[in-house]
């Protein structure tokens, strides 16, 4: 049976919270490629993965956040995770993905470093 | 740590072993190769080449605003973009492209990091391999049933111009064409036109883009030869699909196919509507015909101390003689006796005999002078038909309580007069045929009938018969079958004079319309 996975999407202080739901892997990684996909084109670079939801992650789901950093990086924006479990955490660590990508522990934490960085 | 990394490698291989097993979509397979090779090397810039027949293509691309779906890409012009690291996609079949990506965190990859690419792109290249070939016959198999849906189509086709509808919403469906045309222009058939969303180039500039070796360009437009057998005597005009990517050798070879077979199905509707033309044509003579012989006295009249016959025989279905025993007044007083030649032959020639027979028809019911009659018809038929249009006619009014007759010849033969005695008289022309110009008089002259005498009046099909050898029946002819048998009946008579001219001319064709009418002044009343 395929595994669930789901994205609820929010607005708080001009960043856009993608809230991810289950298992993200090769079968449900277009769906979520989608979703950001349209945030970017419309111009939304400022993005923060909330991962508390998150029970699973493959290559393919991380491959689909390595596809939109560099896009979101040139418009000024970012993608940033949150609230990793500590499980999925070790596949992100395992691939090395705290060198390249900005973590915190929360959403607000997360979202407050868009608020510094526009004004540092 | 390398437990887990080896583990997370296994995990990763066992996903897309799963994925790439399953899928024939090479789109979904190339970016599942994608975003795992990215995650996995945490790359933010890659790309996917195919090999193609015309080099390596970009098949897919992300992070890269460079490089384009369908742009040519080596692994040289990738690294040059800053895709340093590049991977061959090869199975056992052999190399089928590669994949190149960035390395942002400059990080050499280790022999686990190696082994592991070597073994996912092995992965890939079989599934692509099969993904490819599927992707193929999926489209030979839309090809084919877009042909066989066309043929059919164009076997119920019937019009030129349906065929043309058919073989272009075909075409334009297939790549979402929004300028397309078909123009021919082969001779001895109507032209076929159907253009939408262009100026379509003149036939010359047409005719000479298809002159120089194939593929013809017109701008942004691919012109195809139309072939009629042998030679090119159309071409159909192709813009750009609407996915963006240009023509391919394969989609040409498929229109030229699809078109191969409309120029059959063109051929046939124009020889059908070439056959129902004609059959309309003969239809609408065959009708004519029978309408122009209703025109025809069905019975001439029974005048005393007169016998009377007739005979007309066209010379196609529709002729331009006519001949007519009208009666003057009512009852057995003067009649008139009229044979008429219109100038030309078929549906025109026989509209004007219509014409005649009305004029003639009303004017005697008003006027009984002979030269009257004449110039009065003459002239509303001037008036009312094209100057080229005249008749010849012969117009004997006669009366049978005397026997006596007035004539008038308006450019016709010369009657003749049989009398009792054998000897031959001939009514020469009075006159200028009828319509020829306005406010003309018309000469009449005299004669007597006395019993034993027989009238003959005719038509030129008489005389300008011709036999094989080319000369002409002739009125000397004529004249010695009119004296041949004294005392035969008119019907007689009229019959062997048809014989005669048959039997003269042989097998040689009939050019002209036969009349004769024929007049016998008896002592007795006539009996008919």
């Amino acid at each position: 049976m395929p595994q669930s996975f789901q994205v609820d999407i929010s607005e708080t202080e001009g960043v856009r919270i993608l809230a991810v739901q289950g298992y993200l892997d090769a079968h449900t990684a277009p769906s979520f490629e989608s979703s950001i996909e349209a945030e970017i084109r419309s111009g939304k670079v400022r993005l923060v993965v909330d991962c508390a939801g998150l029970t699973y992650i493959s290559s393919a789901g991380l491959g689909v956040f390595m596809s939109f950093l560099e896009d979101a990086r040139e418009q000024g924006g970012d993608i940033k995770l949150a609230a990793i479990t500590p499980k999925v955490f070790q596949i992100f660590d395992v691939l090395g993905f705290p060198k390249l990508f900005d973590i915190a522990s929360t959403v607000e934490e997360a979202a407050a470093r868009f608020a510094q960085a526009r004004e540092s | 740590m390398d437990t887990r990394l080896d583990a997370s490698r296994l995990e990763s291989l066992l996903e897309s072993a799963r994925l790439l097993g399953s899928s024939l979509e090479l789109d979904q397979q190339i970016n599942h190769l994608l975003r795992t090779v990215m995650g996995r090397l945490l790359a933010t810039r890659s790309l996917v080449a195919l090999n193609q027949p015309d080099g390596s293509k970009v098949a897919a691309v992300r992070g890269l605003k460079a490089l384009h779906p369908g742009d040519p890409a080596t692994p040289a012009e990738a690294s040059a973009l800053g895709l340093g690291l590049c991977f061959d996609i090869a199975g056992p079949d052999g190399p089928v492209g590669f994949l190149a990506v960035n390395d942002p965190l400059h990080r050499s990859l280790d022999s686990g990091e190696i082994e592991f690419m070597r073994a996912l792109t092995g992965l890939a290249a079989a599934s692509i391999s099969n993904a490819r070939a599927h992707q193929q016959a999926v489209r030979s198999n839309q090809e084919l049933h877009a042909m066989l849906e066309l043929s059919s189509s164009l076997a119920a086709a019937i019009e030129p111009d349906e065929v043309a509808r058919l073989l272009m919403l075909t075409l334009a469906g297939r790549w979402g064409l929004l300028k397309h045309g078909l123009v021919t222009w082969k001779p001895g058939v109507p032209p076929v036109r159907r253009i939408r969303g262009l100026d379509p180039p003149s036939i010359e500039t047409l005719q000479n883009l298809l002159a120089r070796p194939a593929p013809a360009r017109l701008g942004a437009l691919v012109v195809l030869p139309v072939r009629f057998g042998d030679a090119v005597d159309g071409a159909v005009l192709l813009g750009s699909p609407a996915s963006g990517l240009e023509l391919n050798d394969a989609d040409l070879h498929f229109a030229a196919g699809l078109i191969a077979l409309a120029s059959v199905a063109l051929d046939s509707a124009w020889r059908i509507q070439d056959t129902l033309y004609r059959q309309r044509v003969e239809r609408e003579l065959t009708l004519a015909a029978s309408i122009q012989q209703d025109l025809f006295p069905k019975r001439l009249p029974a005048l005393p101390f007169t016998d009377l016959a007739a005979r007309n025989r066209p010379a196609r279905e529709v002729g331009g003689d006519y001949y007519d025993v009208l009666g003057i007044g009512a009852g057995d007083g003067p009649h008139l006796l009229a044979v008429v030649d219109i100038s030309g032959k078929g549906i025109g020639a026989a509209l004007l005999m219509a014409n005649i027979q009305a004029t003639l028809r009303a004017l005697l019911s008003v006027e009984s002078s002979l030269e009257a009659v004449t110039r009065r018809t003459s002239d509303l038929l001037y008036a009312s038909t094209p100057s080229s249009k005249y008749a010849t006619a012969i117009l004997v009014k006669y009366d049978p309580a005397t026997g006596a007759c007035t004539y008038i010849n308006a450019g016709h033969n010369e009657g003749l007069i049989r009398r009792a005695s054998g000897l031959v008289e001939r009514l020469g022309t009075t006159s200028l045929p009828l319509a020829l110009f306005p406010d003309r008089s018309y000469e009449q002259a005299r004669f007597q009938l006395l019993p034993g005498d027989v009238l003959l009046l005719y038509s030129d099909g008489v005389t300008d018969a011709c036999g094989p050898g080319g000369e002409e029946f002739g009125v000397d002819r004529l004249i010695a079958r009119l004296c041949q048998h004294p005392g035969e009946d008119l019907d007689g008579l009229v019959g062997g004079i048809f014989d005669a001219i048959d039997a003269f001319a042989a097998s040689a064709p009939q050019h002209d319309d036969i009349t004769v009418l024929a007049l016998r002044r008896t002592s007795l009343p006539g009996v008919r």
